[in-house]
């Protein structure tokens, strides 16, 4: 049994706000607990917010990953649930980032009590087509390819440097450096995160989500298009679906007024909504 | 835009925080093969393949929104027509106008891509390669300890002394037979580092193969009585004699035989074949064992490969045997090749060496001893034919005491008549006192180096008038090496250590050649 106090250090996590019904963020894959900074504000005078890295991402503890544990959303999920023990969190507001909408889903899904809404910005719960009755936007092939991307733009620094940057207070410029790049410290666990993210498939868990769920679909977005959206909504008992005008994948650093707003909205609507 | 943005060496493209292109410079048109007007205005997206816009989406677009910068970055774009154009791409975002815009400055990479493309393949070579030697250790270390258990169980026991007459020699017998499957690792594991840096050397001479085939069969038949397998052979005496190293070729006839007891079970067979196709000598060594599946196939003769690597390998040994034995039929310039109709159906390995063509006579008498075995003593042996140095006068130049006098005696039993040197300075006055006919000179030495030397006699030497013919004899087998040293103006360049054959010969060529 893990300590609280070990998990707290382990995935990073930062709890501020003057409300008391816990709101918990959980970024998606390629980045943080920044991503979030540009509409927590918003809701910090309501909420007890909540945010975190997974492990292997942003000043999680590296020491605390393993290949095995997070090849797939699973060790995601436990993550979420990790946090959510420690804190002993109750009728959460969930917000989900991309792969983590579903995270979040299969969180709610082991433990149904903990949670009170999901929301779930850009979701999809397969990322590859599946013809002849499914399309997630993409092909294999797209996601090797980038994963070949991923591991050219790791070349410069993470694999050969980062070791010995970390090694070096004597020359804290180099960590500022790396503080500024991407978010995800270590190539191996990028993209074994990606493949986690990309060649999931967790359509059959949809109709087991306990929890009513808001799902905010941009109205162009490469990474889980217009159609992905509407079969979620199809699949998910109690959903709402909202269509931003926003383009993108990241609507709540884009335009974070209007992700704002959606929220509110759904949150004052009432669980019925 | 300026003028000079706009033609500048590189691409530059602008775009607004919702991902539409504002500006976009002469040189990035020309690189995309895009007009102005398709591009302005259109989503940064268009211009991305499907990878590098998951990239823009889940990396690159995040980081310049938090840090408003990004750096070094790589993608690819879609040029006009299709094709994907990869680029380094620096980008910041700032205020222009009153708006918040993202500059990009793009550097095309097609060459340096495909280098790092061979970087990555590369290392992931070298990762799998590292892996693969860690998993040999891990067997080495399991190897080695496994006789040792044994070894050091059975002492104990004898220490104790509750151990009756028959006990104790049974414990004997065992600390023998474990010691001796330990020296047979560690041999091998010998030969296979001498195989890495390329230093395995024959003791060629005259060879009827039947001979070598019947000293292993000798050696293994308790084996193969002990677990009831027939060991049988078919060799015909007139296949005739391979020009061999009778120690190594045992090895690989020992290494094939009891490879083939190993893997056959109770009652099995394992049949030996020796004759005679086309200018080779055929061995064939077949059995009714476990066989080799077609996977396991193509790896057969590679280092570290055993076809079961986890840990409850049924059988021992450290997978090297098959890799050794290619190498030292390959040496005597013949092929091995391995087949098997599959897992549980027997194995057959067959050897294929070439037929000696020109028959020597036998080595005179005497000739296999005295100062011609190098100190450290490696499969020096002179060969069956010499050729005949006499009355040639040779200057061996070597800054080594042990060198010179090996080469000395070498030469000297054929005939020549040696001075020596141990430096430079020395070797030119000897090269005017003297007068050799050949000059046989190391490279690295002490203060000045065999380059410089035979700068220096070459210098000296008349334009257009008779050179001296000279050997650089070295430590440093590189091809550049042998370059160098041909360019710097020696005939010959002979990597050490050298056969002393070879070197008499070498002598001789250079010498006959130059009087004809």
């Amino acid at each position: 049994m893990v300590v609280t106090r070990d998990i707290l250090a382990r995935n990073n996590v930062k709890v501020f706000g003057s409300g008391t019904r816990p709101m918990l963020f959980a970024h998606g894959f390629g980045c943080d607990q920044h991503m979030w900074r540009f509409i927590t504000p918003a809701f910090e005078d309501d909420y007890r917010v909540v945010l975190f890295d997974y492990v292997g991402s942003g000043k999680s503890d590296l020491s605390a990953y393993s290949p095995e544990r997070y090849g797939g959303l699973e060790g995601y999920t436990q993550d979420v649930l990790d946090v959510c023990a420690a804190l002993d969190l109750r009728d959460i507001i969930f917000v989900g980032h991309s792969v983590s909408g579903v995270v979040g889903m299969l969180a709610a899904i082991r433990e149904p009590e903990r949670f009170g809404r999901l929301v779930l910005v850009g979701p999809s719960p397969r990322y590859i087509n599946d013809p002849p009755g499914y399309v997630g936007g993409f092909e294999r092939s797209d996601i090797t390819g980038l994963l070949d991307v991923m591991e050219k733009n790791y070349i410069g620094w993470a694999n050969f440097l980062a070791p010995v940057v970390m090694k070096n207070p004597e020359r804290p410029e180099l960590t500022q450096e790396l503080e500024e790049s991407f978010c995800s410290t270590d190539p191996k666990i990028a993209r074994r995160f990606a493949e986690a993210t990309f060649f999931s498939d967790n359509r059959e868990d949809l109709p087991k989500v306990p929890v009513p769920s808001l799902i905010i679909q941009c109205s162009e977005d490469a990474i889980a298009p217009p159609d992905v959206g509407e079969y979620l909504h199809r699949h998910l008992p109690q959903s709402t679906l909202r269509v931003l005008r926003a383009t993108g994948h990241c609507p709540h650093m884009s335009h974070p007024e209007e992700t704002v707003e959606v929220i509110k909205e759904y949150l004052a609507a009432g669980p019925d909504a | 835009m300026d003028e000079l943005l706009n033609t500048a060496p590189c691409g530059f493209l602008s775009f607004t925080d919702d991902g539409l292109i504002a500006l976009v410079n002469d040189t990035l048109l020309g690189l995309l093969g895009h007009g102005r007007d398709e591009l302005v205005g259109s989503h940064v997206e268009s211009l991305l393949p499907v990878a590098s816009r998951i990239f823009y989406q889940t990396h690159l677009f995040p980081i310049l929104k938090l840090h408003g910068r990004a750096e070094e970055v790589y993608f690819t774009l879609r040029a006009k027509g299709g094709a994907e154009v990869p680029v380094l791409a620096n980008a910041a975002r700032r205020e222009r106008g009153g708006a918040l815009v993202n500059d990009c400055v793009l550097m095309h990479m097609r060459q340096r891509d495909q280098y790092e493309d061979e970087i990555l393949r590369a290392r992931r070579e070298a990762e799998e390669a590292t892996r693969a030697k860690d998993e040999f250790l891990a067997i080495v270390s399991h190897e080695l300890r496994t006789p040792l258990t044994a070894v050091l169980g059975w002492s104990r026991m004898l220490r104790v002394g509750n151990l009756d007459e028959r006990g104790a020699a049974r414990a004997l017998e065992a600390i023998e037979r474990n010691a001796e499957s330990q020296n047979q690792l560690i041999g091998d594991l010998l030969d296979f580092s001498r195989i890495i840096s390329g230093k395995i050397r024959l003791d060629v001479g005259r060879l009827e193969p039947a001979s070598v085939i019947h000293a292993a069969i000798e050696v293994l038949t308790p084996a193969a009585d002990a677990k009831g397998i027939r060991l049988q052979s078919v060799l015909d005496p007139k296949a005739g004699p391979v020009s061999g190293d009778p120690e190594r070729l045992q090895q690989v006839m020992w290494n094939l035989l009891s490879n083939a007891v190993k893997f056959t079970p109770r009652g099995g067979r394992v049949q030996v074949r020796l004759e005679r196709v086309d200018s080779s000598v055929e061995i064939t060594v077949s059995d009714t064992g476990s066989g080799i599946s077609a996977e396991f196939l193509p790896y057969v003769f590679e280092r570290f490969r055993q076809s079961d690597t986890t840990t409850t390998r049924r059988h021992g040994g450290l997978g090297l045997g098959m890799a050794i034995t290619r190498h030292i039929v390959e040496l005597h310039g013949g092929t091995i090749r391995a087949e098997s109709p599959g897992e549980g159906l027997g194995a057959t390995f067959v050897v294929r060496l070439p037929v000696m063509i020109i028959h020597t006579a036998e080595p005179p008498a005497g000739a296999t001893s005295g100062p011609l075995t190098p100190p450290g003593g490696e499969g020096a042996r002179p060969p069956a034919l010499m050729a005949r140095l006499d009355g040639l006068r040779v200057l061996v130049v070597d800054d080594e005491r042990d060198a010179r006098e090996l080469l000395t005696a070498v030469l000297t039993q054929s005939g020549a008549q040696v001075t020596t040197a141990s430096g430079v300075a020395e070797a030119l006055g000897e090269l005017r006192a003297a007068k050799p006919d050949l000059l046989v000179s190391d490279i690295e030495m002490a203060h000045e180096d065999g380059y410089s030397l035979i700068r220096k006699v070459r210098a000296a030497e008349a334009e257009g008038g008779p050179r001296i013919p000279a050997i650089a004899l070295t430590a440093h087998a590189r091809p550049s090496d042998r370059l160098r040293a041909l360019s710097e103006g020696f005939q010959l360049h002979m990597p050490k250590p050298v056969e002393p054959a070879e070197l008499v010969l070498a002598i001789a060529n250079l010498c006959h050649s130059r009087r004809q």
